[in-house]
């Protein structure tokens, strides 16, 4: 007997989704209820996801699996996208396309859960694309600005490359194998092993996935799509849609090409020595916060593909964890950046470069509880505790000296010390310089999205028991 | 909720009130009464301490993530009661002493709390994980008080301090996983209980691997203390500090690394593959640190780089008592770490109070001002003495314990270590001759003496050098208990 509340999240978001666009044709100006109605819809679904945290059922003839791990992917999906949404109320308070704004958010975060539950390379390419053509969409909603415009295209083209790569590698497999359901593959995989069709497979796959997940040398695109798009949603592609890629990864590499392991796990060790590796070091020279915080979102997606060169249950465990704590304190940063350019805006209101870092100068005068929610992200971003970072690192750092991987853990963590300089230089400018200009107060939709993401940095952080049963529970669905 | 527990988050609340004030007068009261609190806990501890064993005591024990065998364990034992109690006397004293900031007040004073908290945090976490963050968590204060507060290079200070000794604490980091692991292996169940991790050491197969696990922990705690050659970061951070942000830097935080010394790598040391060459090495750098440092400190011209290049020679001394393995001279070296974090915040406190009177911590600029600030100069002359040494006070005790015992084992390093003290004497006299001595120098302008906060404070750490000196048993008993133990470990070792 097939449990179908098992997919009340997706079915209550794409209710609200249709819902919001039909609305939203009919009601004039003011759009602002459409985001607390997309808001209450996530919450609903969230707290569903949540409540089946221990389920473990396959629906639609396999296709679709609910277990542990992808609970655990929807519930950073769905906190990223509730996050997003409460700041977009703000963004898009005098859009008339709101409606399509949080249409647009709604379906890719219910693509994403799609692929986070896919059984089926078909269903995972399925949502990886409804999730993709409305990020493209997204990043260039400020369509008045040729900065945005120019993100979407190249988000656009790159990502259409990627997926082709991606289908390519799965047509692969599926030749191969005869069948394109993930525990299929499993089975059948011993016929990849050996062979170059194997190998281009894995090579063609890993592009794939790569791009999404902004691991060099596929990252090209990261940085300015994330400085060009609204920054709400470079919130939503560095915290959310980057997790995608992992969560796809997890399936179809450790679950599904597991005998290949020894052909990926070498590739995944050197990616992430050189993603983390070139995106803290160019973190460094950034003078835009936006494009800093984008190079950091590539260097922290070199530290949870560790997960896959280390491949122990441990080291899942904190990649897996990495990614819940990485969507608080990524999306966070990000928000901030979003409230600092409306003070700007706020100041004058053709200011050009709204996300410079010149603009954080005495931010702790101007906007005290931002500059300190500011100070929390990027501290959890370098590691500090008591914060989420410092638990997902710990536990993600500690398993490659379990693994006997010392150079890697030597190598992360020197990246982490690094990455201090640049992410302690934004805590310099906001509290020793001096301010320009008075004080701010914040949005409330602002305020209560950094209150939620300070909340989750630091629940994480104090108190990380769930937290870590949860993501060891999700990893024991990889091995 | 037990006294330990009580003397980690007093301070904690404290910090966060003091940060949350808005005028000068709240922030510095509750700032000293949250700070004086831990005072009073730390001199209950003293009454119901029990000298005579060397077991944990007061020992509070909750879940925090059992799934990873992560623990919040707390205890003292007679090598952290002293320190506990010495940095609940510095921090209040510091606040005292600092009475009169006006920049941001709060945030002065908030971090100033705030720092006290990860110091008790430090001596008392019996668990590593716990300990690891409270390590870490001395950091952010400290490094804030410096690049706010500090002199005009502070940016570079703080961002040099902080790097540094937190790439020192990522290393120790490294070497506390992989304890963890190769017990977790050895035993099946994941542990970061401090003790239980000391003892099952000692089973690890692999003698390459206990050596790596000590080298790294070393790493973390000598950068700490600091030792030579690891020191370069330490003259800038103080030289660019606060008075309070020195005197703390250098009377509390100085002494985690020497803490871990004796919490962590002297249990550890006899169970290494090669004992003796880590003994080598350990009482290489006391050494080298006792004589470079003593060196450094004669050639500088700034006041407070000199007294700050006498910290890392006078850490030496805590090394080097601790590499020879006598009970005597490794409670001398645990001595030493509570006598120089009285001697130095006097020492400190009083270049603070001339840079603010006369402008100037250049010695060459200086010259008689004794004749204008009579109660500064008593009191300084007090702390030069016991800090070359003067029998009577707190130094002499540890410095006298540390080279009479050690000469048991390592003769031919104290007999280098002996030179040290010849020049710790030049060092300490000519800098007061040049500075204080002699005819006033004219330029100086209008000199007027300390406030009667500074004197307090200053003459409250007189008096406890004082005391200490003349009745140091109370303290050195807690200590020599400790001490004993571990140097029987060196027996069960068979080194």
């Amino acid at each position: 007997m097939t449990n179908y509340m098992l997919l009340a999240p997706e079915l209550i978001l794409t209710l609200v989704a249709l819902t919001t666009m039909m609305v939203g044709l009919f009601i004039g100006k003011n759009k602002t209820i459409l985001g607390y109605f997309a808001s209450i819809g996530l919450v609903a679904a969230l707290s569903l996801t949540v409540s089946s945290l221990n389920a473990n059922e396959t629906l639609f003839y396999g296709t679709l699996t609910i277990d542990a791990l992808s609970q655990f992917f929807k519930i950073v999906f769905i906190s990223v996208s509730l996050l997003v949404t409460i700041a977009s109320i703000k963004y898009t308070e005098n859009d008339q396309n709101a409606d399509s704004f949080f249409t647009l958010l709604l379906f890719s975060t219910i693509g994403m859960m799609v692929v986070a539950s896919a059984n089926d390379l078909v269903t995972l390419f399925v949502g990886f694309e409804l999730a993709s053509l409305s990020t493209y969409a997204l990043a260039g909603f400020d369509k008045k600005d040729p900065k945005s415009i120019e993100a979407a295209m190249k988000y656009f083209i790159i990502g259409s490359l990627s997926s082709a790569l991606m289908l390519f590698g799965i047509s692969f497999v599926y030749g191969m194998t005869g069948t394109t359901s993930i525990p299929g593959i499993a089975e059948n995989a011993g016929a990849l092993v050996g062979s170059p069709v194997g190998l281009i497979a894995v090579v063609m796959l890993i592009a794939g996935f790569g791009f999404k997940m902004a691991l060099v040398p596929f990252h090209m695109w990261a940085p300015d799509t994330y400085q060009g798009a609204p920054t709400v949603v470079s919130a939503l592609l560095a915290a959310g849609s980057k997790k995608m890629g992992f969560v796809a990864a997890f399936r179809v590499f450790v679950v599904a090409l597991a005998v290949l392991s020894p052909t990926w796990q070498t590739a995944f060790a050197i990616l992430a020595v050189i993603t983390m590796t070139l995106g803290n070091v160019v973190a460094i020279s950034q003078t835009s916060v936006k494009r800093m915080l984008a190079y950091s979102s590539v260097a922290q997606a070199g530290y949870i593909a560790m997960a896959f060169a280390v491949m122990t249950p441990m080291a899942f465990a904190g990649g897996i964890l990495y990614t819940l704590s990485h969507a608080f304190m990524k999306t966070g940063a990000f928000l901030v950046v979003a409230v600092v350019g409306y003070m700007v805006l706020s100041d004058n209101k053709n200011a050009k470069d709204i996300d410079h870092i010149d603009n954080f100068k005495g931010l702790s005068k101007r906007m005290p509880f931002t500059a300190f929610a500011m100070m929390v992200f990027v501290f959890a971003l370098s590691g500090i505790p008591p914060t989420a970072g410092y638990i997902s690192k710990f536990v993600l750092f500690s398993s490659t000296i379990e693994a006997g991987l010392v150079w890697l853990a030597v190598i992360a963590i020197l990246n982490s010390a690094i990455s201090l300089y640049y992410y302690a230089r934004v805590v310099k400018y906001m509290y020793f310089l001096p301010a320009i200009g008075g004080k701010v107060s914040e949005p409330a939709p602002y305020a209560i999205a950094l209150i939620l993401a300070l909340a989750g940095v630091l629940v994480i952080g104090i108190w990380p028991e769930p937290f870590v049963y949860w993501a060891m529970e999700a990893a024991k669905v990889l091995i | 909720m037990n006294i330990v527990s009580l003397i980690i988050l007093v301070p904690l609340i404290g910090a966060v009130l003091t940060l949350l004030t808005k005028t000068k007068e709240q922030a510095r009261v509750i700032a000293l009464v949250s700070s004086l609190a831990p005072l009073v806990g730390a001199l209950y501890m003293i009454m119901q301490f029990d000298s005579l064993t060397p077991s944990m005591q007061f020992v509070e024990s909750y879940n925090w993530v059992p799934s990873l065998g992560i623990y919040y364990t707390v205890g003292v034992d007679g090598i952290a009661m002293p320190l506990v109690l010495l940095a609940a006397i510095v921090v209040p004293l510091t606040i005292i002493y600092s009475w009169g900031e006006d920049k941001q007040p709060n945030q002065f004073f908030g971090l100033i709390v705030a720092l006290q908290a990860g110091v008790m945090g430090v001596f008392t976490s019996l668990d590593f994980f716990l300990f690891y963050i409270f390590w870490e968590l001395t950091l952010i204060p400290m490094y804030f008080l410096i690049s706010i507060w500090g002199g005009p290079r502070k940016d570079y200070a703080a961002i040099k301090f902080f790097i540094y000794t937190h790439v020192a604490s990522l290393v120790m980091l490294l070497g506390i996983f992989a304890i963890y692991f190769a017990v977790w292996a050895q035993t099946g169940t994941p542990s970061f209980n401090i003790p239980y991790l000391l003892e099952q050491f000692q089973l690890l197969e692999s003698s390459l691997l206990r050596d790596s696990i000590f080298l790294a922990l070393l790493f973390g705690f000598i950068v700490k203390m600091p030792a030579v050659p690891f020191h370069t970061w330490l003259p800038d951070a103080h030289v660019e500090a606060p008075t309070a942000g020195s005197v703390l830097l250098a009377a509390v935080l100085l002494k985690m690394g020497g803490y871990g010394l004796f919490r962590v790598m002297l249990p550890l040391l006899p169970f290494t593959g090669s004992p003796n060459l880590m003994i080598t090495i350990l009482g290489f750098i006391g050494v080298l640190s006792i004589l470079y440092g003593a060196m450094l400190a004669l050639a500088q011209t700034d006041l407070k780089k000199m007294v700050a290049y006498s910290s890392i020679s006078h850490m030496g001394y805590v090394t080097l008592g601790a590499a020879a393995l006598v009970p005597l001279s490794v409670s001398g070296a645990m001595f030493q770490q509570f006598s120089h974090g009285l001697i130095t915040c006097l020492l400190f406190m009083s270049c603070g109070a001339i840079q603010h009177i006369a402008g100037t911590r250049i010695i060459a600029d200086l010259g008689g001002i004794g004749s204008k600030m009579p109660k500064l100069t008593v009191l300084m002359l007090f702390g030069f003495m016991a800090s070359l040494g003067l029998p009577g006070l707190s130094g002499f005790v540890a410095e006298f314990m540390i080279l009479t015992f050690a000469y048991l084992t390592l003769p031919t390093y104290v007999l280098l270590a002996l030179l040290g003290i010849v020049v710790t004497a030049g060092y300490h006299l000519w800098a007061m001759q040049r500075a204080v001595f002699g005819s006033l120098n004219e330029k100086l302008g209008n000199l007027h003496d300390i406030t009667n906060y500074e004197t307090l404070s200053m003459a409250i750490l007189a008096l406890l050098v004082l005391y200490f000196g003349l009745n140091p048993a109370p303290i050195l008993g807690m200590m020599t208990t400790n001490a004993e133990q571990i140097v029987s470990l060196m027996a069960i070792a068979g080194v």
